[in-house]
């Protein structure tokens, strides 16, 4: 094991060096680029050896990969806000023929150049696995386990993992590089399905519904698998924290002073670490608020939710997204999670959209209203813009 | 927690420095964040960076704004109180200039010590890059990292010759800074340029990175809006006279607008201080 202080980004490629990426295709958008100059650095030094390849546009790079994954080629391919959006059609085509390829998505709004989640949450639809990341390690950790779970045969599902730019893209900390043996044990070679050919492929794995007579069927199959995630990432999160010491909760969820709270925050990527701040001062002042950071969105930590619902008086819930006319996404996969089952009040926060800065102070008043609303005090309104 | 907020131009090397501190400080054991605060910046226009050290893993995001210590790599930036505003009440402000503290005008309840960066840098590097020359000083002056800490994150990014020159820049800034001294305003004047701003997303005031302005001679102008179409920063404003007109806090002076005037009605002016 060694540290290097880095960025967010070189702390991704060396998790894509360290998982020993055959094929890699991106094309450059701020801030996702200085991946893949890092990656360039690293064959130039002959640290790596992959093939890039280039290509005119973020369709193209979604497609490269799709096929080098196909043959059984481990691949990467990393993108930004637009550039994600420019992903959309063949994103759905990865995940509809199960490749297990890992994609890191460098936050950037829609409505500008700064961070928000409005880029990854637009792929909900896709069929992929949903990953928020918050810190430089995590993002190296999160990178490399993504391959395993991506390829678990349960699932066999594209993992997408976001980190918000600038913010953690930019942000130079340290960072422990595991050693590439301990790596190469926790992560086997990637094996590609026996055959991609129609009529010889499994449809379990290949859901395309080729010669199946019920249409329906891809679907269905394809939604288990992504509820079947969920227990295949709390299994390699587990064996990670086994092997390398470091956990992030359950993988699912990482959970923050909660044990006695009366209120719970929840946030995620960049946001939540800063909720950390705000609750160790919360905590100052005798107010027993905790924090949940939300790891995966998709799928949605609902078990877990619904004990730690049973337990606390109200959820206030941060998005760094919003759907014009329906809200924020995170507020209501939780309100639909708890829906049937007597629980906490589940108030909104906007807050972070548009690279807007997401101060401590700005959490602790989240966490105060939210534990006012735990004691069974009337707060208004039921979601704020912070 | 210690914070600390560095000012320098692009090229400079006010990021690398903010890394440098990061390394070191987890060099000594401690964890660290260096963030640079990214907009529009480019070589010569002022920019921000900043660090924190502290004993457990730094989780918090926000940007800093009450450092403990601010660093000013540049003399003339260093003139202006923006450099000197919100640091804590008793912090210092080091800045790279050949005069001594006590002839600094910043104001505030800082202590402020200086050294001659430039001429350092000038000295042990030949270019003026002032990020290693002025970590000497800032090490002597607060004392929160060792000069081998220092010296050795220096190497891990510089390795080798040029490695060794900036540890010579180190040495001497170490030797000549001078202060702290309290500084002698207690009040902070009305005017200030704006050097930075607090926060992600925000339009940044970036009237002070201009070295050249563009003036509009209208009775050139035809009014064909070719300056309109190629101003990269929407900075020229289409006039109900039917002619540009500039909008002083969005213009970088790139002088994109005088290089494609058909007509010639755009020259680039110096910018008096």
């Amino acid at each position: 094991m060694s540290y290097e202080v880095m960025v967010g980004n070189k702390a991704c490629a060396t998790g894509v060096k360290l998982a020993r990426v055959k094929v890699a295709s991106a094309f450059p958008i701020t801030p996702q680029t200085t991946i893949t100059e890092y990656l360039s650095d690293m064959y130039a030094a002959g640290e790596f050896d992959f093939d890039f390849v280039n290509v005119e546009g973020e369709l193209t790079s979604q497609v490269v990969v799709q096929a080098a994954t196909a043959v059984g080629a481990r691949s990467f391919t990393c993108t930004s806000g637009p550039g994600l959006l420019y992903m959309h059609h063949p994103m759905q085509e990865t995940a509809s023929k199960r490749l297990p390829l890992v994609m890191a998505v460098v936050h950037r709004g829609v409505k500008g150049m700064q961070p928000d989640h409005s880029d990854l949450m637009s792929q909900q639809w896709q069929g992929w696995i949903h990953m928020y990341v918050e810190n430089a390690q995590e993002i190296l950790d999160t990178c490399v386990m993504a391959y395993k779970i991506a390829e678990d045969k349960r699932i066999r599902l594209p993992v997408a993992f976001g980190y918000d730019g600038y913010v953690l893209s930019y942000t130079a900390e340290p960072v422990e590089i595991p050693a590439q043996e301990e790596i190469d044990k926790f992560l086997p070679p990637y094996k590609p399905m026996p055959s991609i050919l129609p009529g010889e492929a499994d449809p379990a794995t290949f859901a395309r519904g080729f010669g199946d007579a019920d249409p329906q069927k891809p679907w269905k199959i394809h939604h288990e698998a992504a509820l079947m995630a969920e227990t295949v990432i709390k299994e390699v999160f587990a064996d990670w924290a086994k092997r390398f010491g470091r956990s992030y909760g359950n993988g699912m969820i990482e959970p923050y002073r909660i044990d006695d709270a009366e209120a719970v925050i929840t946030a995620m990527g960049t946001i939540a670490g800063s909720a950390m701040s705000a609750v160790d001062k919360l905590r100052a002042d005798g107010k027993k608020v905790g924090l949940v950071k939300i790891r995966s969105f998709l799928p949605f930590p609902r078990t877990d939710f619904r004990e730690i619902a049973k337990k606390i008086g109200a959820f206030g819930i941060i998005d760094r997204s919003c759907q014009p006319g329906m809200g924020g996404p995170t507020w209501h996969q939780m309100r639909s999670t708890l829906y049937d089952q007597p629980g906490p009040q589940i108030l909104g926060f906007y807050a972070g959209l548009g690279g807007k800065e997401v101060r401590v102070d700005d959490i602790v008043k989240i966490g105060e209203k939210t534990l006012k609303a735990a004691r069974g005090e009337k707060v208004e309104p039921l979601v704020d813009w912070v | 927690m210690i914070e600390i907020r560095l000012h320098g131009r692009g090229g400079q090397g006010a990021v690398t420095a903010s890394r440098i501190l990061a390394t070191a400080a987890y060099e000594e054991g401690k964890y660290s964040q260096a963030i640079p605060m990214y907009g529009t910046e480019r070589r010569g226009a002022p920019l921000v960076a900043y660090v924190r050290i502290d004993e457990k893993r730094v989780r918090e995001r926000e940007l800093v704004h009450t450092p403990d210590y601010s660093l000013c790599m540049d003399t003339l930036l260093g003139m202006q109180q923006a450099v000197a505003d919100n640091v804590k009440p008793g912090g210092v402000v080091l800045l790279n200039t050949p005069k001594n503290p006590e002839e600094s005008e910043l104001a505030g309840n800082i202590k402020i010590a200086t050294v001659d960066a430039t001429s350092i840098a000038l000295e042990t590097l030949g270019r003026p890059i002032t990020n290693t020359a002025i970590l000497g000083a800032f090490v002597k002056v607060t004392g929160v990292l060792k000069v081998e800490s220092i010296n050795k994150a220096i190497l891990k990014y510089y390795p080798g010759r040029v490695g060794e020159m900036n540890i010579a820049a180190v040495k001497k800034s170490y030797e000549l800074v001078k202060g702290p001294v309290q500084a002698k305003n207690k009040e902070a004047p009305q005017v200030k340029a704006d050097l930075y701003v607090d926060g992600y997303g925000v339009l940044k005031d970036v009237s002070s990175w201009r070295v050249f302005t563009p003036k509009i001679d209208e009775s050139k102008c035809t009014g064909c809006k070719t300056c309109w179409i190629f101003c990269p920063e929407n900075a020229l404003e289409w006039g109900e006279d039917k002619k540009p007109h500039m909008v002083s806090r969005v213009c970088k002076g790139c002088g994109l607008c005088a290089n494609e005037c058909p007509v010639k009605a755009i020259e680039m002016v110096r910018v008096e201080i």
